[in-house]
């Protein structure tokens, strides 16, 4: 019981979550805003880490299942998007409520992830990762393609009145609960045994399987997971922001969602939260006000950030978490593992 | 009607000339070291915008400038994969994330440099011939000349000389190839030097009859995983098969639908082979 109390990571915990809940008190609007768009942001990078980290299948279409979330809720929302197209009929279904309709995003993102996973997770080797690469091309494709429907470069809006919350503050909170929830849920069900047999088939396929699991049924299992996850921040997004385009889901999101993983470190669920809070506000915050630089010489933010992900890649391939833990264990007397 | 057969013929066999070099360059250093190079792509836009800097700035003959961008090129390979690649090697989801930021970081820098507007490089003939009424440029069939006489060198190379033999011997397994002796990190050098060049060279086609830009570093990409799906992974010889399939359905969609439905019909290509034959024409089961 002892061992609880001093135990240093309860104590973290809810220092964070004080700091969490009161941040709005004395944070100006703008802050407030950005940071609830990172905790939205938190959610994709740990459900990324889900299929990757957890599983080891390289996935790299991740954003995809973003904008199938954003897309199906803000048509959900706004029906009338199909009048005058070959789909005219969905036209006047009736609207949801606006989490019901955020459920659905992700609802909608896991089914396209099982039937994405049950074709391609089947086969060994490299073949996800292939084909998970060609998807965000397609998706946007697609989204020009029937632009009447979606908006085509420049997306639409789903209209004021189906914001998450009228003001930064109460998105914010919105926010925040909605990546409590995804961690305390991605937590139990990676602790699980489910969870275990995720890492037993990234570890070792063949072993996995001479135990008698199933790997291309938990491979999509845990692929059906990210999705799901992903689609309900990418319709919490549109939500969050208003309006749904396809520069929400491009490759750049995807660079950023891969370099938050990597830099908090791949299956530790706590490094990509960590390095999700980083990376975003990093992005979004500092590195904005460095883009002077690109006058003068041919560096821009996005450059920045792919060489800090290359020389991260290749020097700490475990990420910062593995260090932070190695840390704190060393301070509380713990037997380095 | 005749025409349009005839066209989609002739525009179908020079792009599924170049796309064969490209993706035979990615099937090459995926079969021996098995390291899935995001950053191949990059390798094809980057030739053709070296050898434009070569040709306007520094002068350079158009011949003498492509030979030397198609080298430098493959030793850009060569320095990536000794700094990117050797070091992470074993830790294969890391080596995909680098090449990829990697093809990114290249991509926007291009971008930042040159712009967003895709580039041609002078090609090496001029005129037209008419065949069966329908004109086709000497540029084209000089393109397609070029990537079939690439092609036979290619597997000439694997096939005939002792290094080939030793990298398909390699491939086949690496293990044994380490037994008997064979210095296996060179075999890996000499075969990324191949790969990138291969790509390079492909590029500089492309961009004879087309145009190349910081985003097509992408999109040849994933043409070339689409190819590689088909023909197999790690079969060199499947892959030159394969992109003419895949160089066939690309030019009649483009000639029939338009150009916007190409990427969506290289993925029903890929889903429909994954389901019905999932190692692909020539893949060996791994």
């Amino acid at each position: 019981m002892s061992e609880f109390y001093r135990d240093p990571k309860i104590f973290v915990i809810v220092v964070l979550l004080i700091l969490a809940l009161a941040a709005p008190l004395f944070l100006p609007d703008a802050f407030v805003f950005l940071i609830g768009l990172t905790y939205l942001f938190i959610i994709l990078a740990i459900s990324w880490d889900v299929i990757v980290g957890y599983t080891g299948q390289v996935n790299l279409g991740h954003t995809v299942f973003v904008g199938i979330g954003a897309y199906t809720t803000a048509l959900l929302q706004v029906p009338s998007r199909f009048e005058g197209t070959f789909l005219n009929a969905l036209a006047g279904i009736p609207q949801p409520p606006v989490f019901i309709s955020i459920l659905l995003g992700g609802i909608v993102a896991a089914f396209v992830g099982f039937v994405i996973g049950v074709i391609t997770l089947r086969l060994k080797g490299y073949y996800f990762a292939l084909v998970t690469a060609v998807l965000p091309l397609v998706f946007i494709q697609f989204l020009y393609v029937w632009s009447d429907i979606f908006g085509g470069e420049e997306g639409f809006s789903v209209g004021l009145e189906r914001a998450l919350a009228p003001d930064s503050t109460g998105k914010y909170y919105i926010a925040f609960g909605l990546v409590v929830i995804s961690i305390i849920t991605l937590y139990f069900i990676l602790r699980s045994s489910i969870g275990y047999k995720f890492r037993a088939v990234r570890d070792d396929e063949i072993l996995a399987e001479s135990v008698g699991i199933d790997i291309v049924k938990y491979k999509v299992l845990s692929f059906v997971i990210s999705s799901f996850f992903a689609g309900l921040a990418g319709a919490a997004f549109v939500h969050y922001r208003i309006t749904v385009g396809p520069s929400l889901f491009d490759i750049p999101l995807m660079l950023l969602i891969i370099l938050a993983a990597v830099i908090g470190g791949l299956g530790t669920l706590y490094g990509p939260i960590l390095g999700g809070f980083i990376i975003y506000l990093m992005k979004n915050w500092w590195l904005k006000s460095i883009s002077g630089i690109s006058a003068i010489l041919p560096i821009n933010d996005e450059v920045i950030l792919y060489t800090i992900l290359i020389i991260v890649a290749i020097l700490a391939p475990h990420g910062i978490w593995s260090y932070i833990r190695l840390g704190v264990n060393k301070i509380s007397g713990k037997e380095v593992r | 009607m005749i025409e349009i057969v005839l066209r989609i013929l002739i525009y179908g066999a020079v792009l599924s000339g170049i796309w064969a070099l490209t993706a035979s360059g990615f099937s090459l250093i995926f079969g021996i070291a098995r390291i899935l190079n995001f950053a191949h792509g990059t390798f094809f836009v980057l030739s053709a915008y070296l050898s434009i800097l070569l040709i306007k700035n520094l002068g350079f003959n158009i011949f003498i400038s492509y030979a030397v961008s198609v080298i430098l090129v493959g030793l850009v390979g060569v320095v990536i994969y000794k700094i990117m690649m050797a070091p992470i090697r074993e830790h294969e989801v890391m080596v995909i994330i680098v090449t990829l930021a990697f093809a990114l970081l290249v991509g926007e820098v291009l971008l930042l440099i040159f712009g967003e507007h895709g580039i041609s490089v002078p090609s090496f003939a001029r005129g037209f011939v008419e065949i069966a009424g329908v004109p086709i440029t000497w540029k084209r069939i000089s393109v397609f000349i070029a990537a079939i006489v690439v092609i036979i060198l290619l597997e000439y190379f694997i096939n005939r000389t002792r290094t080939g033999k030793m990298i398909s011997a390699a491939s086949q397994n690496l293990e044994a190839a380490m037994i008997v002796g064979m210095d296996v990190e060179r075999l890996f050098v000499i075969t990324m030097f191949i790969s990138a060049a291969l790509a390079a060279f492909g590029g500089l086609l492309y961009a004879q009859v087309f145009a190349a830009s910081p985003i097509f570093a992408f999109k040849s990409l994933i043409f070339a995983f689409a190819i590689v799906i088909l023909g197999g992974l790690g079969s060199v010889r499947g892959s030159i098969i394969a992109s003419f399939i895949v160089g066939y359905i690309l030019t009649i969609t483009i000639n029939t639908l338009g150009a916007r439905w190409g990427e969506f019909m290289v993925l029903v290509t890929i889903i429909g082979i994954l389901i019905v034959r999932p190692t692909g024409l020539f893949g060996v089961e791994e």
